[in-house]
Order: structure tokens, then sequence, then C-alpha cells
């Protein structure tokens, strides 16, 4: 089969034709091969995790004799076992990265390009505009957003930087977006908040229910619990719209409709009641409310869930057959049963599930929610939630308020009242309540819903000052951005999603024009005249006031210190004293955290979707991660092998609609469109289109997606709106993404992102499609 | 499927058993080979140094040597080029070498490709900039080492001054008068120091690698002492026992000059014995790619390009897939059909049969 | 199969590409990711097959066998090695040749990469980078025995069939309990059938 192809002269003297994918090398990560260094002598291993997801892998940073992160090793750590992710094997390379900020970028105005200033002049313009808004407006109008990537030392430091150095009330914290109906369903029900069972429970388990996770992509290392689980002849049931990759080889695949789930659940418990699988007597001795709530699913018989849900009646009573048969069952959740107007709701109903059936506070058996940040557990426990103080404790408790005050040396009415939520405080912006803004390791412009809101909330502020170590694509609005270390430059505490708190070590001196979140914070105290109580060196002095702060509280860190997390390799919180194991599985005595030591099941109704479907609406959107990339992407957009992986992102949709591969689709909402390559595939339901979410504007998912909130948790409904697509004309382009004036975003880097055709697969392009 | 546009030798037909019979022909051919080379070199030697008379005897151990070098290259070459796979490139690539249309349709393209390939070396560019020149130094050192030496050793080469004792020289090539130069001034300098020059190139390129292959690695995975460290060795010991005759005789007024020079002359002999067995036959194998590279580059000037049966990316070109079709079949490599897919469609191939045939999920 | 190798289990992976990067880091291919991972089932399903070198026993390498510069060694230890770099020429006649499609080609530097089991680990007793960090096992290094201990009652084959021909290699593959006894098909599309093209 010859087949003469155009040739365009001259003709190579050089061999220049080889077959697809054998001969690109693009995929090296941008490091040309020369320049690869191999011949690394008296290199030392730092051990620590990574910087990325709520598993919390344990990794080594591999260190050369200049003291030069360079390289990654595998560590045998009991989360992860050796075990790393695309994302976790590339994070070293951020470390030393061409694209970070190694000066303070400022301007008096928007109209003004940033220019490179001095740390002084920087931090003397912040506090001045501190000074004028809070003189001019009140203490109120100065807001702080934090992050749930930060160490939990620098987590607590936000919420005490806001409240005592600012003495403003609006405080929050992206963990908003992520983690949060989650929190407020445990909350409820057990009066603590974090998942009830470590990972290795998992392998112990009979039946393990996955609720609205995509664990395979968005906690990839977390597979080898579900595989081991599997090995051992526990079966699996995933509910997600898209049959994900652990959805796809799943014992029970529900691919329910999106915003459908406490309907779900709802049904499932409705067949454990009616066919008698509830633990009537574990319900009696340890649980209140079960009343209500068995009337209330009553409501909920599988011919009507079906309807509501999309899925067949016979699937319903198998979910329920299966996990209340199950001898030792577990369900896990994440993002999307939790990104609802209905979060919290959602999260009750698998609660209720779980303790219907007796499934809790044994080995094997129990519940938890996968927590999407690396420090999405140990972010929310101290303190920079809007309502909440360190310890767990609540802003509205006097006597919660009067030990803190206590603790921190203030007197209880300089104390702030309890806030608001992130995407609240942003409308808040909006009507100029909030007139001046921190942010701390955040990017809302590519992660809070329907950008525009979010846009417009920003360029009202009169004074935005953000903390990054690369130029965020929010941070590039800021008037003032402070260059600050990545993870690997300080040492610090993170919870992971079992509530284990884990050490991570400094690997190297950050680069010269770069501090520490908490050297920023505290010297920004010191200008505004609270040095006495921002007194901190370092992450290790912090963790000391945190300790004690814990001491006595749900979230008891007492018992841990930096020592003995690096003799143990974490210890699970709460840990009331230094010879404490720390407290792995919750209830294992049956009681909770309330002061009756019961669970407190809640009843839950279904309701739509906060957006409704119309003749112009008729599809679900759906937003998510890929396994190649993180968040805002802020990070991983600008690593080499990642964004070869995943260049850019895509709308998924359903054969039925008429495209084809790399059609130009027009994802439409009622808050705005994009124009994507389509990813046809069977593995989507035909009423649901799905677009991935890591990406900016004019290529954001949150352009399209709902600032509707979750009443309680105020968290976002990002996992459904109403959608149409249609055909259009050109795939929009990804720009780079931001730096600091007279630099350009890594070239080699960025070499495929501008590649109209979206991944062959939703991980990614295979290795031959590269290129 | 598309016929093989080359017909089987006969020689070859599939009925003759491989094994014993084929490779004892092969050595036989070979020891022939390196038998009549030798022979030829040695009656170039005689004839070249005028029936001896221009030849120097203290220099026979290294003339020996080269004797050696040449049935080993002729023997090991031989060996090489009967080999299916080495063997059917080789024809196409002399049978690209010596067409005359090809010729007629780039006369340029040969000499360009052994001056950018064997000269220049771009593709060692193309893996490491240091080590392309590093590689540069030794091959250009061992290149004019070997222009002196071995026409030296055959007696090609005779100084002679009329003076007796110089400075001034002239230089013979089989007893023809070359030229005639004063060994004070730069170009005589040059002439009489040429070996010289070469250590001094080669050194610092053999050290690098040297060094290389303490340190880095990946070229210290899979690396053994006689095939990787031993011609690196030789080299340096060659140039720098070379260096330090210079030394004896300029510096030492010939102190510990006999030492050397028999030391110079051990590591010498002993790497032109090794040459063919080791490393360094790379040096007589390499040129025959340039036929591979001709080949190629005939089919792609007449648009000769093969495609995947299953997706239609180009392959190669098609009297490549032919040929290499043809070197599976001689060597009973019955898959050569799946030669018409690329390696990704035979990858996605494979996949879609586990999945449809072995099993399709977890269990 | 080899003593201590790869077991590649399809049914496991989660396409996730750890291998893909972690490949990289290996410092014999610096920078250059060898494995292959493909998405086999496009438009249907998100599975996907990692690829690494087969190390292929019976015949003995055909990479090494069609390489006309003999540049490709297998070690005494039965891993099918990267191409030396002093011999190969670039010709791509093992990327061709490979049943398994494992071959790499750099054209400029004219010459040819793959796996070779992260020599530079595995000959200290480390495991390879990719076996290292596969989040789900589906790559696993180790003995037969060694995995059998981790996932109870599982079953592997190390022969493919290519047509008539079957190819036995290093490396093995996880298949069910009723189909260890078959070479597992290769994927060479049947085009005969008694003589009669069937396509």
């Amino acid at each position: 089969m010859t087949s003469p192809l155009p040739l365009d002269p001259p003709l190579p003297l050089d061999p220049s034709i080889a077959p697809p994918g054998t001969r690109d090398f693009r995929d090296a990560g941008g490091i040309p091969a020369d320049r690869w260094r191999a011949d690394q002598n008296g290199e030392t291993l730092v051990p620590t995790h990574c910087c990325f997801c709520g598993v919390q892998c344990g990794m080594y940073l591999r260190v050369d004799r200049a003291g030069k992160v360079f390289g990654v090793e595998p560590r045998n750590h009991d989360i992860n076992r050796m075990r790393l992710c695309p994302k976790g094997i590339n994070a070293y390379q951020q470390v030393n990265h061409p694209d970070r900020l190694t000066a303070p970028l400022m301007r008096r105005s928007r109209d003004e390009e940033f220019a490179e200033v001095s740390w002084d002049e920087a931090l003397d313009f912040t506090v001045s505009e501190i000074r004028r808004i809070q003189g001019d407006h009140g203490n109120d109008a100065f807001g702080v957003l934090g992050g749930a990537s930060l160490f939990t030392e620098k987590t607590y430091l936000v919420g005490k930087f806001a409240r005592v150095a600012l003495r403003t009330r609006h405080v929050d914290y992206n963990g908003r977006l992520c983690m949060v109906s989650a929190a407020g369903a445990n909350k409820l029900s057990f009066g603590i908040d974090r998942a009830a069972n470590p990972f290795s429970d998992i392998l112990l388990t009979d039946c393990l229910l996955i609720a609205g996770s995509n664990v395979g992509e968005c906690f990839p290392v977390m597979t080898q619990y579900l595989w081991g689980a599997r090995d051992r002849g526990a079966s699996l049931i995933v509910v997600d719209p898209r049959e994900t990759a652990i959805a796809r080889t799943a014992d029970v695949h529900v691919a329910l409709k999106p915003g459908t789930d406490s309907a779900f659940f709802n049904a499932v418990l409705h067949v454990v009641v009616a066919e008698g699988l509830a633990d009537e007597a574990y319900l009696a001795a340890h649980t209140t409310g079960w009343d209500e709530v068995e009337k209330a699913v009553r409501a909920y018989p599988p011919s009507r869930a079906a309807a509501v849900c999309g899925v067949p009646e016979e699937q319903i009573v198998q979910v329920a057959r299966m996990f209340a048969g199950a001898d030792k069952a577990m369900a896990m959740h994440a993002r999307g049963i939790e990104h609802h107007s209905q979060g919290v709701e959602n999260c009750l109903s698998v609660i209720n599930l779980c303790v219907a059936t007796g499934n809790l506070g044994r080995p094997g058996a129990g519940y938890g929610t996968l927590t999407g940040q690396g420090n999405g557990q140990g972010g929310r426990e101290h303190g920079q939630k809007s309502d909440l103080l360190p310890g767990g404790r609540s802003i509205t408790d006097d006597e919660h308020r009067r030990q803190i005050c206590r603790i921190w040396g203030i007197e209880e009415s300089d104390l702030p009242l309890a806030g608001t939520s992130m995407m609240e405080m942003v409308w808040q912006m909006q009507r100029r309540e909030i007139r001046g803004l921190i942010g701390i390791c955040n990017n809302p412009f590519v992660s809070l819903p329907n950008y525009r809101t979010v846009k417009e909330g920003y360029d009202t502020l009169e004074f935005h000052a953000q903390f990054d170590f690369f130029l965020s694509e929010t941070a590039a609005a800021a008037h003032v951005v402070l260059p600050v270390t990545v993870w690997a430059e300080d040492e610090g505490v993170m919870a992971n999603a079992e509530a284990r708190v884990i050490k991570h070590n400094k690997a190297q001196e950050p680069p010269p024009g770069v501090r520490t979140d908490t050297w920023v914070m505290c010297e920004i105290a010191r200008r505004l005249g609270h040095g006495d109580t921002f007194d901190f060196p370092g992450s290790r002095e912090v963790f000391e006031e945190l300790r004690i702060a814990s001491a006595g509280t749900v979230n008891d860190y007492y018992g841990i210190t930096y020592e003995r997390l690096e003799e143990t390799g974490g210890i699970a919180w709460p840990c009331p004293a230094t010879d404490h194991p720390g407290t792995p599985r919750l209830f294992e005595d049956g009681r909770t955290a309330h002061p009756d030591g019961k669970i407190h099941l809640q009843v839950v109704e279904w309701h739509a979707p906060m957006d409704p479907y119309s003749e112009e609406y008729p599809l679900s959107l759906t937003t998510g991660r890929t396994v190649a990339h993180f968040l805002s992407g802020n990070q991983t957009r600008r690593l080499g092998a990642l964004v070869e992986q995943t260049p850019r992102p895509w709308v998924e949709v359903h054969p039925s609609h008429g495209f084809r591969d790399g059609d130009p689709v027009r994802v439409v909402t009622r808050r705005g469109s994009l124009v994507l390559p389509a990813l046809v595939t069977e593995a989507i339901r035909p009423d649901t289109v799905f677009v991935p979410y890591h990406w900016p504007m004019p290529t954001a998912a949150n352009g399209l997606t709902l600032d509707a909130l979750d009443p309680r948790s105020k968290i976002p409904e990002y996992k459904v709106c109403a959608a149409r697509i249609e055909s259009a004309a050109q795939v929009t382009e990804v720009p780079a993404p931001p730096t600091a004036p007279g630099h350009e975003a890594y070239p080699e880097t960025q070499a495929s992102r501008t590649d109209p055709r979206p991944p062959t697969s939703p991980q990614g392009r295979g290795t031959a499609e590269r290129g | 499927m598309s016929e093989p546009t080359e017909v089987l030798e006969p020689d070859l037909a599939p009925q003759q058993p491989p094994g014993p019979p084929a490779k004892r022909s092969v050595t036989a051919r070979a020891t022939l080979a390196g038998a009549a080379v030798s022979l030829l070199l040695i009656v170039a030697i005689v004839l070249g140094s005028r029936l001896l008379r221009d030849f120097d005897s203290a220099l026979l151990p290294y003339a020996v040597a080269t004797v050696f070098l040449a049935f080993g290259v002729a023997y090991r070459y031989t060996v090489w080029v009967s080999a299916p796979g080495a063997r059917r490139l080789f024809r196409r690539g002399i049978g690209s070498l010596f067409s005359a249309a090809n010729f007629r349709k780039a006369p340029t393209a040969l000499p360009r490709m052994a001056a950018t390939y064997l000269g220049l070396q771009k593709f060692l560019g193309a893996r490491s900039h240091a080590r392309w020149a590093a590689h540069q130094l030794i091959f250009w050192g061992c290149l004019l080492a070997a222009a002196i030496t071995f026409p030296l050793t055959w007696g090609w080469f005779t100084f002679t001054s009329s003076t007796g004792s110089g400075p001034g020289y002239e230089m013979r090539i089989w007893g023809y008068k070359v030229l005639g130069f004063d060994s004070l001034d730069l170009a005589g300098w040059l002439m009489f120091h040429g070996l010289d020059i070469a250590a001094v190139l080669v050194i610092p390129g053999a050290s690098y690698f040297l060094w290389r292959r303490m340190k880095d690695r990946g070229a210290i995975t899979g690396q053994r002492f006689a095939y990787d460290l031993l011609p690196l060795i030789c080299l340096i010991v060659i140039s720098v026992t070379g260096l330090l005759l210079t030394f004896s005789s300029i510096f030492l007024h010939g102190g510990g000059y006999e030492f050397l020079a028999i030391l110079h002359m051990v590591s010498v002999v002993l790497t032109l014995i090794y040459l063919p067995f080791g490393k360094f036959f790379h040096i007589v194998q390499r040129p025959a790619a340039v036929g591979m590279q001709l080949f190629k580059y005939t089919a792609r000037q007449d648009e000769q390009v093969f495609a995947c049966k299953r997706c239609g990316e180009p392959v190669d070109t098609g009297p490549y897939v032919e040929n290499l079709r043809g070197t599976m079949r001689d060597l009973k490599l019955g898959f050569d059909s799946f030669v018409e897919y690329c390696p990704r469609c035979k990858r996605v191939l494979r996949g879609n049969a586990y999945l449809t045939q072995v099993k399709k999920g977890f269990r | 199969m080899m003593g201590r190798t790869i077991f590649i289990d399809p049914g496991r992976c989660i396409g996730c590409q750890a291998c893909v990067s972690a490949c990289r880091e290996c410092d014999s291919h610096r920078g250059k990711s060898m494995i292959h991972l493909d998405y086999t089932d496009t438009g249907r399903s998100v599975a996907s097959l990692p690829t690494v070198c087969m190390h292929c026993e019976d015949p003995v390498a055909p990479c090494a066998e069609v390489c006309p510069a003999d540049a490709i060694l297998v070690t005494a230890d039965g891993v099918v090695q990267q191409a030396d770099t002093s011999r190969c020429i670039g010709c791509a006649n093992c990327v061709n040749a490979c049943p398994f499609g494992v071959p790499k080609i750099d054209l400029q530097a004219k010459l040819q990469m793959k796996c070779n089991l992260c020599y530079d680990r595995t000959a200290y007793g480390l495991a390879p980078m990719c076996a290292t960090v596969c989040p789900t096992g589906a790559l696993f290094y180790g003995t037969l025995e060694e995995l059998q201990a981790e996932r109870p009652g599982v079953q592997v084959a190390d022969s493919f069939a290519f047509g008539d021909v079957v190819v036995s290699t290093g490396v093995a593959m996880v298949v069910p309990a009723d189909k260890v006894r078959w070479p597992v098909p290769g994927g060479l599309p049947v085009v005969e059938v008694n003589g009669v093209d069937v396509r």
C-alpha cells in the first residue's frame, strides 16, 4: 500500500518519516534532554508530601548539592505506598520554575502596568490602603480570603490576621467552594467534622459506595484502596453521571442525572426500610430523628426516584440490597454530590443510609468525604472560615469567643462577629460593602462560579492584594502581588482526607525576594501595630500556639508535635495528649461529639436544581476535574508534562447530539457561552454535558456555572446548571498563564496549549496522540 | 496486502534450514575476506615502501598490528553484513549508492550526507551538545593521527633532509617528493607535531566521556568495562604516552624515552587488534548507515510513502517497509504483515482484542 | 516470564498517565518518556492500556533480530536493552518490526530508545519507575508469587498470538483464570481464513 504524499521541497536529507507517537518526545516536561541532570552525586532526599490533593501522598524531593530541588523519588509512606499520580510526579517542577514571582508587583491603579518594587514599598502601600479603607468605611470594609492549600499553621494565621490585625468580620477561604457541604452535614449529624474512617478501612470493607467522585482522576492514588478492596471480594457501587475510570469496571454504575442525588439516596433508604434491611438495634441505641427520616423516605419509592434520576428502578433496589446486605459497607463522596444548592442534604442522605444500615465506627464500615484540596481538612479546622475560630470553635458561641480571646490576649469586644461566605463576599464587593481585599492562596477568577459577577466584584475593589508564587489570573488583576513560597520552601502540617495530620518538610531555601506567607502576614500585622500578637519567626511557633488554641476542643491537636509527626508519619486528630495515639477511626464507642453522644439524623427532601431547565436550556451542564490538572490550574497549567497530557478544556457530549470528535461546540447557559472542542463519548448521559474547570476565561467552565448557594453551607451549585449546545465556527484558544511584566510563560511548557483538539479521553491525550 | 517489490534471493530459499551450515559458510567467507584484505595490505606495504626500502623496521610491530587490524575488520564486516537485517539494508544502501538514476536526480545528496553525517556528525548534536563536541575532538584527533601514522608505519611516507638533520626537509610519498619545508617555520612545526596535536584533541574528548561514564546515571546503566571504558582508557593512554614522548625528547633529553616508546607501542598495538571486536567497530560500521539514509531518501524523492492500514498516518517509505518485511521473513518472524500497521494501531488493536476477548473490566 | 518482572492488568488501569510522567524521571531516559498509554476504546469508554517493553523471550527480541547494526543487546537476565548509542543508525527497523509497538525513535539523533525496565533501577533491586508509582497496580513489579500474595487467585499469561505465531515474553499480563492456557490475542487482524481474504 504505497501512497504518494504531497512533499514540500526541499526534501530533508535525514530520514524524516516515523510512525505516529514513536518520534514524539515533547512530553519531556520542557527540559531538553541534554540539560537533564542525571549526574547527581551527593543528592539528598527530603521526605515530604505532595502539595496537591487531599490524599497527601508521601514523596521524597531530590535536592542537589547546591540545595536546589531537582527531582522526585517515590516514598514508601503508608498513605500511598510509593504510588504517585502525574500531578505529584511533576509537582517538583514548580519549585525552580522560570515563571516564579520573585519580587513584589505593585500599581496604584488598574490602568497602570505592574512594576517590580521593594518589599517595603509594597507593604507600606498595602498598610496605608488598609488604614485608609478601614478609616473611611469601617473595619469590615476590608476582607481576607484564604486558601485550603496552605499549611494548617498558615490557615490559623489567616483567621487570626483578619480578626486580630485587621479586626474585620470578613474572612473566608476557598474551601467554601469545596468541602463545606460535607462539613455542614458532619457537624449536624455527628458534631464533629471529619471522615469517620481511615483509608485503610476501605481494604476491609465488603461493599464500597462512591458517590460523586471521579476517584481515578481526582484522587488517583486512592484507587489502590478501591482495587485492594475488590481484590478481597468487595463490591463497588459508583454513583456518577459519567462513566469514569472507576465506574467503567464497577459492579454497579448508577449514571444518574446531575442534581438528583438526594432523591436517589432517599429511594435507596426507602428500599432498605421496606425490605427490612435497616439495623433497628443500632438506630435505637445510637440515633435521634430516625422516625422522621423513615417517614420522609416513604415518599421516595424507587419508581419516583427512577423518574427523577433517570436510572432503572431495579438499579435502586440492587444498590440497596448490595449496600445493606453487606456485612461491612462504606460510603464515600466528594464534590459530585456536595457542589449543589442542596449539598448538605445530599451528604446527609448518604449519612442516613450508612447509619440506618449500622455501618459506622467499625473497621471496614463507615463513611467519609474525600477532601479535594491538599489541606481541605486542616484548612477548615482552625479559623479561616467566616463562622469558625481555632479548634473548630464557633464565633457565635460566647464561651468559645472568651476562650480564644484569652489565648490571643485581646479584648472580647475587639473580636469581630461572624462574617459571610466567599461568594457572598464577592456580592458585597459588587455592592461596595467590601472595598479592600487581601487574597492568600486562591484564584477566584477561575474557581468561583459565574465569572462575570466575580470579575465585576473584584474590579469594584478599591484595593486588592494577592499572595501567590505564580501570577494567577486573579493576582494579575490586583494592585499588589506579594511573592510567597511554594510548599517545598517552608515547613508545616496539613490534614488529609482521613484527618491525619502530616508534616511537610522544607526542601530548599526560597529564591531571593520570596517570603513565606507567615512572614508577610506577621509583617503587615506589625506595621498595623499588632507586632506583639504576631511574633512568629516560622511555622513551628505558629503550630505551638495552634496546639494550645485547639486543646480541649473537638479538633484537638494538643498531643501532636512536629517531632511526633516525623516519628509516626502522621497522627489523626483528636489527639488530646502527647502520649495519645490519635484517632484514626471515629465512633468506635458508639458516641458522637454531640453532647448526648447520639447521631442526629436529619430529614432530607429532594428539590430540583436552582437553574430551571427549559426548551432553550434542556441539558444539564456539570463541571469537574481532569487528572492532569489541579483546581484553577495556576500551578499545573505551567508544568510541561501536564500541559502535554491535557492541553485544553473540552466539552464531553453523547454521540446522540450528532457531533464528531473535535467539532467546535458552543455551550450556552444563562450566564454565558464558551466554544470548546467536542469529545464525543458514550460514557456520558445523553442529557448531560461535561466541561472541566481548570482553565481561565475565555475557556473557563465557570463562565457558565451558576452562583446559587446551598443555604446552609453556602457552597455554589457547580455540578448542575441548565445548558444547551450548538455547533460553532471555531474553538476558542486557551490563553497563556499570566506572568510578571517582562516575562513570558515558560515557552517549553506551553508548546501544545494552542492545539485546538480535545484530548483522546477525559484523562488526556494518549501518548501517541501528541505533537 | 502489498507485494514485496524485491524478489527473494534464490540462495535463501525457505527450505534451507538455518543454523550451522549457514554459519559455517559465513565463517569461511569471513575468513577468506579477512585473509584477502590482509594479503592486499601486505602487498601494498611492500610496493608502497619501494620494496621495503623506505620501511622503518623500528615500526614493524605497528605495521604487523595494522595487518591484524585489516584481517579483523574484514572478518567482522563480512560476518556483520551477512546477518539478515544488515544484509538487506546494506544491499539496498549499496544499490542506492551506485544508482546512476539517483546520482542524476540528486547529485549532491551523497556528499552532503557524508559531510553532515560522517564528518560533522550532526545527529550527535541532537543527542547532546557536549557529547557532540567531545566526539568531534576524538574523531578529528584520531583521523589526523591515523592519516599520519598509518602511511608512516607502512613506509609510504618518508621525511628526508639533504643537510642530514634539518631544518630543511622534504616529504616523499612512495618515493616521490611531494613538498619541501622548513621544520622551524609554522607549517613545518605543525607537520612535525601533527601527532601531538592529535593527542591534544583526543585527551579532552576522551576524558569528558570517561568522566561522564563515572558520573552520569544514564551512561552508567548497563555499562560494561571492556566495551565502554576500555576504549576510552586506550585512547587516553595512547595520547598521553605519545605526548610524553615529545616531552621527553624536548625537556628530558630523551629520559625515559625507551620505556615510554614501548608503552606507547603496546597500547597502540593492543588497541588496533581490539578495534574490530569492541566499541571501535562503529568506526568502520557507521559509514554504511549513509546507505540506509540514501535508500530512504531515494524513496521519499519518488514519493513512495507507506501509510498505516488502519489510521492512514505515514509509517515509513514503501521500499523500506518491503525491505523490513523481507528481513522478518528471512528471520522466520511470521508476523511481518503486522508491519502494515503503525505502532500505535498495533497497541490499540491489541488493547481492543484484550477488551473483547480476554476481559472487559476488573475481573 | 522473567523472575521479577512487570505484570500488566489493563482492567485496573485508570489511564491517569502517572507512568508516563514517572518514566521521564528514570535516569536512563533523561526526560523522555518511553511508556505508551493508549485509550483503546475511544468514543465508548475510558478504557486504557499501558505498554511497556514486553522483553520477548521466544523468539528472542524481534527488535534485536531485525537490527542491521546489532545495536540491541539482551542481557543475561532477559532484559532487552535499548539501542547502543554508538551502534544505532536510526533505521527504525525495530520500531516497525516490534509486534507490541514499543520502540521509539529520535530521527534527529538517529537513535532508537525504548523501555529497558528501568535498568538503572532494577539492576540495583529497585522497581521500575512506572510500576513503582502506578496508583492502581495496573503495572506491578515483582515475582508472580508476590503478585498472587497481593491479589488472591490472580492468573497471568506470558504468550501472545499474532496470527499463527506465538510470542512468549518476559513481561506478563493478567488474564482471567479460564484464559491462562491460551495465548493472549496480539491484535493482528485476521485477513485470511482458509486462503480467503475476509476484510
